[in-house]
């Protein structure tokens, strides 16, 4: 029967990185998730914090440190460490990005035409951060019959749109790739795996080269440029096709399941237990306390006992919270109370601006990220929160959803790794006494 | 000298059927409809050919009408139908007695019902409850009421009748003798106004009848009955499924292509346009799905709206009944006798499966006052695109696509087997179509995904063709109809927003907002050719 010193619940880019601060530490943790969530749908980048006015992350995540109830209220302290953390493993990991928390947000433009302001990006994407010389353009190029890219509407909306300091003009530009013509179910993950291969991607590059006109322009392409040999194929395609970057678009994320497999690698290269697949289907207590996780590996349940656990479950998005029918919310692992307005408001508010009010929802915790009741009393003594499951911020119109992830993470395995470590050690005897006898 | 003989005021499928007896009748007539053709109750009912059956027990006049239209629409409208069948199950829930009184009831009212064994009928249909104990199968059917709505208008123009879509009745012009003139007409998207002079005026306007009475200075009491539906993540049944029960809630479950769907209830509102689906429909929809196909409720609802009964208030209908229980056979109102306004008549209530017969009875009475002898010939000649008498089936499309060698690449919404070149199909025939438009015309985003990707998808084909010059002047901003689809369809989803769906919409809204920034897209740009803007250009 497996006992560890953390189990994290959630393989996200929450429960990850405290899953990578504890391994990195030395603990014998165990990361157990259903399955992938957001890391498949996001695009990749990191998104700290933007307010649309403040000039960097770091500014904008100290304005949203000041909303009461926000996350950052208690994160605020763990934001540098946690972003140079995750960005150092990144580069080790061979999927290095550019930026940090005090670069400029810049405007970038994305793959229906909007425009959105980031600061850190993968090499694949980073490009776009450069500033737009006076003779440059941006041209977008689409793939024949990949049908989620859409360069010519893109190019349409971009053209259109008020773009501070933006290219000189806008361009699109169709091309078709070899081999692509008979091919099924045509997702980004199909055509990444064909730039993957050198043989193939030597025909493309004419092709693509082609349809470049005459004069200075950035290329803009689907994200679609190698899954496993990334690096590599970026690295061809700058010397192909001059300064070139990604757009991602609906799912799958090529740049999202990079992210995610960079930092599953280095969470293995640890030391850290991985188990994807399994959801957690029963849970044992002892004492105001979490003494063990049941999931039903292979079919079978299975015990997983630890001194801590560490929530990483990624909201209504990640399934960890679930709504049930008339207007409530559950959480869905340890039946955690559920911090949401009322189900009558759920919808009020705009729905693609500032986003509707049950975005707030999620676990409300204290600064040790222990899950809290209303009466603001700790409910589970060895359970730490992290990441989107936390309540009281929204993270698309604040854009604050990966900079918690990272710094809840972060937070989660030092307050694990100083304090907690003896008391684990207790609960894990005292469980084991239990079960023996 | 009138401009035409007669506007027929209202695109659901009873305008539609009105439309094309005059036309055949030699009558000069035009119709309007204040949106788009079938986007009022007929393009949000329940999608069902009725046998007859429900109503033999209650309102046999009812059935026997459907029962005889059931039969017309197969002839006329093959192409329209999926021949799904149907049955009344009893359920441990239902009455123990209503066989006694429903199987004599359908030989009064002729409509065929074959008893079938239980255990036949679980063979047939796995997912049912497994306690039911009696059933019978009956003539049911799927309607597509878009593809009806359509072939009656095509055929109507054929015979030389004209249709406009976003045209609004804003006024019907009387006589000094009372009799009426004409018709004041308000554009929709252009907002321009004209005014036709014509000698009779069909108000099909369904449950928003009164409204348009109300316009020629008429009272026509209508109760409109709102009935909620919901619908289910893919196909429970294959064949439709009723409740051997007199009429509930939550007691029919019609398979509709990829999806079924189940309904539906009842609850008389004020106001027509006012169709929001409310928690308790849902749960008492929900609750009753399960005793049709246990464990129904915790399967994914993907979508969940509302249509209203056009019913009609009569004087001697007892006002404290329910809704459920007024005749739902239709009344041809003449407001000549009625209110002195000659010229004027309304159709009411009825159902989408005696659409035709309704129409035939309201033009024997429109042609009769302005003298035209000329008899109905709707029930017998076939309607375009059903000549060749093969109704649809689940597959057909996947079929084509195979057929045509394969490959999947140009489709844009796979639920429902829709490639880019139906679309671009679409638009070439009808270049100002919106968002909404393509999808009552193509079924696009009508499937299990509900349209989360795929609207992206058209939108983009819309801008291209915007981009290329080959949309009408007045084609709609295809980010706007986006913008709109995405706000409707967080807001739309409500009453259904837990489990599974919620999350699904959580992820969605991600991408969109996360990803995309889909809200920063404003309107539109005029295109150029090349898809880079004039301005921008050195
Ligand atoms: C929940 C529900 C389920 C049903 N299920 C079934 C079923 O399974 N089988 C069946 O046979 N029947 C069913 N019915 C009944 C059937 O849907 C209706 O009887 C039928 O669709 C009515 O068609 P219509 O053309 O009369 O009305 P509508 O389709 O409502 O058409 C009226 C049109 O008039 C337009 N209009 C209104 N005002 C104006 C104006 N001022 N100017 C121009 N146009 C105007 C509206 O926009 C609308 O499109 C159901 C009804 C409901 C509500
Ligand atoms: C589509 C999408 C787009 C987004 N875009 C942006 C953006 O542009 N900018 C921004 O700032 N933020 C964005 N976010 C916010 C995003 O949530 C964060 O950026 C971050 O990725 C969240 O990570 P997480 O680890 O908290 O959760 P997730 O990545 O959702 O991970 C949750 C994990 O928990 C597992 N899990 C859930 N329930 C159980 C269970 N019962 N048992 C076992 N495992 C379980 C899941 O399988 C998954 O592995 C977006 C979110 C989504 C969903």
């Amino acid at each position: 029967m497996p006992s560890h010193d953390a189990v994290v619940v959630g393989g996200g880019l929450s429960g990850l990185t405290a899953g990578l601060a504890l391994a990195e530490s030395g603990a014998d943790v165990a990361l157990l998730a259903k399955g992938m969530a957001a890391s498949h749908w996001v695009h990749g980048g990191i998104d700290i914090a933007d307010s649309g006015q403040a000039s960097s992350s770091a500014a904008a995540a100290a304005a949203l440190a000041s909303l009461p109830g926000h996350p950052y209220a208690v994160l605020a302290d763990d934001l540098p460490a946690a972003v140079a953390e995750a960005l150092r493993r990144l580069a080790d990991a061979g999927l290095p990005y550019r930026g940090g928390l005090d670069a400029p947000l810049e405007w970038i433009p994305t793959a229906i035409g909007g425009l959105r302001r980031a600061a850190i990006l993968p090499d694949g994407q980073a490009t776009v951060l450069d500033p737009w010389e006076a003779d440059e353009g941006l041209l977008l190029v689409g793939v024949e019959r990949y049908r989620d890219f859409w360069a010519g509407y893109a190019a349409r909306n971009l053209a259109a749109a008020e773009w501070p300091g933006g290219p000189a003009r806008v361009h699109a530009a169709v091309v078709e790739l070899p081999g692509l013509a008979r091919l099924r179910n045509l997702t980004p993950l199909v055509i990444a795996r064909l730039f993957d291969d050198p043989v193939w991607r030597r025909s493309a590059w004419p092709l693509i080269r082609q349809a470049v006109p005459a004069g200075r322009w950035r290329i803009g392409v689907p994200a679609v440029l190698g899954l496993d040999r990334h690096a590599e194929v970026l690295a061809e395609a700058v010397r192909e096709l001059g300064p070139v970057f990604e757009m991602p678009s609906l799912p799958p994320s090529v740049p999202g399941i990079r992210l995610h497999d960079a930092l599953r690698r280095r969470f293995e290269a640890s030391g850290g237990r991985l188990e994807i697949g399994f959801g957690v289907t029963g849970v044992e207590r002892s004492a105001g306390a979490v003494a063990a996780l049941e999931t039903a590996a292979a079919g079978r349940p299975r015990r997983v006992a630890a001194g801590v656990f560490v929530l990483a479950t990624g909201g209504l998005a990640g399934g960890g919270l679930r709504g049930l029918p008339g207007g409530k919310l559950e959480e869905t692992v340890f039946g955690l109370p559920v911090s949401s307005p009322s189900a009558d408001r759920w919808f009020s508010g705009e729905p693609l601006g500032d986003g509707v009010e049950l975005e707030r929802a999620g676990i409300r915790v204290n600064a040790d990220l222990r899950p809290l009741d209303t009466a603001g009393r700790v409910v589970l003594d060895n359970v730490l929160v992290v990441g989107s499951e936390l309540s009281g911020m929204r993270y698309l119109s604040e854009r604050c959803g990966d900079g918690v992830a990272l710094a809840s993470g972060h937070r989660a395995g030092r307050l694990i790794g100083v304090g907690q470590r003896a008391t684990a050690t207790t609960t894990t005897t005292t469980t084991t006494r239990r079960t023996a006898s | 000298m009138p401009d035409v003989d007669v506007v027929v005021i209202g695109g659901g499928a009873t305008g539609a059927g009105v439309l094309r007896d005059l036309a055949m009748r030699g009558l000069r007539a035009v119709l309007v409809e204040r949106a788009d053709f079938g986007s009022g109750t007929s393009g949000r009912y329940h999608g069902l050919l009725h046998s007859g059956a429900r109503y033999v027990v209650h309102d046999p006049e009812s059935a026997r009408d459907c029962a005889r239209e059931n039969a017309v629409i197969r002839r006329i409208a093959p192409a329209c139908l999926e021949l799904t069948g149907g049955y009344f199950v009893a359920t441990p829930d239902d009455p123990l007695d209503y066989a006694e009184r429903f199987v004599p009831a359908c030989a009064a009212a002729g409509v065929e019902v074959d008893e079938v064994s239980p255990a036949a009928l679980l063979d047939a249909e796995p997912l049912l409850n497994r306690r039911i104990w009696r059933a019978f199968s009956v003539a049911d059917a799927s309607l597509e009421p878009w593809e009806l709505i359509d072939a009656n208008l095509a055929s109507a123009r054929a015979h030389g009748a004209e249709a406009w879509r976003y045209t609004r009745l804003t006024r019907i012009v009387t006589g000094e003798d009372g009799a009426v003139a004409g018709v004041e007409l308000e554009a929709g998207r252009t907002g321009e106004r004209r005014t036709i002079a014509c000698s009779a005026v069909v108000n099909a306007a369904g449950a928003w009848a009164g409204q348009v009475a109300a316009l020629a200075g008429a009272r026509l009491g209508m109760r409109p009955g709102k009935g909620a539906m919901l619908v289910m993540n893919r196909r429970l049944t294959s064949a439709v499924v009723n409740r051997l029960a007199p009429a509930g809630d939550g007691d029919i479950l019609v398979p509709v292509h990829t999806v079924s769907i189940l309904g539906t209830t009842d609850v008389e509102v004020a106001d027509p346009d006012d169709v929001r689906v409310t928690d308790e429909e849902v749960r008492a929809l929900l609750a009753d799905g399960d005793r049709l196909v246990p464990g129904l409720s915790g399967s994914r609802v993907v979508r969940a709206y509302a249509g209203c009964r056009p019913l009609y208030d009569e004087a001697d209908v007892d006002a404290a009944h329910e809704s459920r229980e007024i005749s739902r056979a239709h009344h041809v109102v003449d407001h000549g006798q009625r209110d002195g306004i000659r010229g004027l008549w309304s159709i009411v209530g009825g159902k989408l499966t005696t659409y035709r017969l309704m129409a035939e009875q309201t033009v024997d009475a429109v042609a009769g006052a302005l003298g035209v002898a000329a008899a109905c010939r709707t029930a017998d000649e076939v309607l375009p695109g059903s000549e060749e008498g093969r109704s649809y089936w689940l597959g057909e499309r996947l079929a084509a696509l195979e057929a045509e060698g394969g490959g999947d690449a140009d489709l844009v919404c796979e639920c429902e087997i829709i490639t880019s070149g139906q679309l671009q199909a679409e638009l070439d025939a009808h270049p100002d179509s919106t968002l909404d438009d393509l999808r009552r015309a193509t079924r696009l985003g009508m499937g299990p995904c509900q349209g989360a990707f795929c609207t992206c998808r058209a939108a983009a084909l819309l801008s291209d063709r915007q981009g290329m010059g080959l949309n009408g002047s007045a084609t709609p901003d295809p980010n706007a109809a986006l913008l709109a689809f995405l706000a409707e369809r967080v807001r739309g989803t409500r009453a259904i927003a837990w489990g599974d769906q919620l999350a699904e919409l959580w992820l969605e809204a991600g991408v969109y907002r996360g990803t995309l920034a889909v809200d920063t897209i404003g309107a539109a740009g005029n295109g150029s050719q090349d898809g880079a803007p004039s301005h921008a250009e050195p």
